[in-house]
């Protein structure tokens, strides 16, 4: 059986007992969604990738120590220490993540993007950028909530738990987040469809 | 067919958070009610996008992980 096919549960185990390779799958397999997870909410790539690094290195002694035991979920244990660590950040920093207006572009196009061979990659590109941008230009409550269920895998009731408010105002907040979004992403299409068909 | 079941759980299905019961009352809904229908496929449709939107670690980052976890791998075996 090859590496790809083994569970993260099964991993880990084959990582504790010294297969460094089993961790490096682990890492491929997973990688992108805690890097993407700590950008949304941190908003600079290099912090984003110190905090991903150190997220990692946390769970490795965790995972070494024998600590580990979270019944074979390991990416949502794995998003949980990377929020917590850029939430520490931010604390520290004593700074907040605050609203990216038309100026963040720039740090957005220094990025790389996920490779999609099958569609038209010039199109993709641009949606991927526009949605980043309209996700940081989100109200701070709704964004918060987006990066917890959408990216993080929490549920509404735990998300609820967390920010310390009702599992309907929860909901709220990820619908108007999802209304926003789209509504922001149509006015984007349409404003660009003109200035593409002017004549 | 009067409906039940909120815009909140629309989204809750969506996400997969909704029980069977609540399930069937939102699939009989999708059947025949063009507005949940259209409701769902925007809904669907932002998700999507969402799934999409991917930043991707350097690969030095990536490298400088690969090395910690084989230090602590030597480590833990002396």
């Amino acid at each position: 059986m090859s590496k790809n096919e083994i569970s993260d549960s099964q991993l880990v185990t084959l990582y504790k007992n010294g297969d460094e390779e089993a961790f490096s799958t682990l890492l491929t397999r997973h990688k992108n969604r805690v890097y993407t997870t700590i950008y949304l909410i941190v908003k600079d790539r290099y912090v984003a990738e110190d905090l991903l690094q150190d997220s990692f290195i946390k769970a490795l002694k965790t995972i070494k120590s024998g600590r580990y035991n979270e019944e074979g979920k390991f990416l949502p244990w794995m998003l949980r220490i990377a929020h917590n660590l850029a939430i520490d950040y931010f604390r520290k920093e004593k700074r907040y993540p605050v609203v990216v207006m038309e100026d963040g572009s720039k740090v957005f196009n220094t990025l790389q993007f996920a490779e999609d061979p099958i569609e038209n990659k010039q199109i993709k590109m641009e949606t991927h950028q526009m949605l980043r941008q309209l996700i940081q230009e989100l109200p701070e409550a709704q964004k918060e909530v987006l990066i917890m269920r959408h990216y993080m895998q929490m549920s509404f009731q735990d998300i609820a738990d967390s920010t310390g408010v009702s599992i309907n105002t929860a909901l709220g907040r990820m619908r108007y987040a999802l209304i926003n979004l789209r509504k922001r992403m149509q006015q984007t299409n349409i404003t660009y469809d003109q200035n593409l068909y002017r004549k | 067919m009067t409906k039940t079941f909120t815009e909140n759980d629309l989204i809750r299905y969506v996400y997969g958070e909704t029980s069977d019961l609540e399930n069937n009352e939102i699939e009989s809904a999708l059947l025949c009610d063009v507005e949940v229908q259209e409701h769902f496929a925007q809904l669907t449709e932002i998700t999507q996008q969402l799934n999409s939107v991917e930043y991707l670690p350097s690969e030095n980052t990536v490298k400088t992980i690969c090395e910690r976890a084989k230090e602590l791998n030597l480590q833990s075996i002396h």
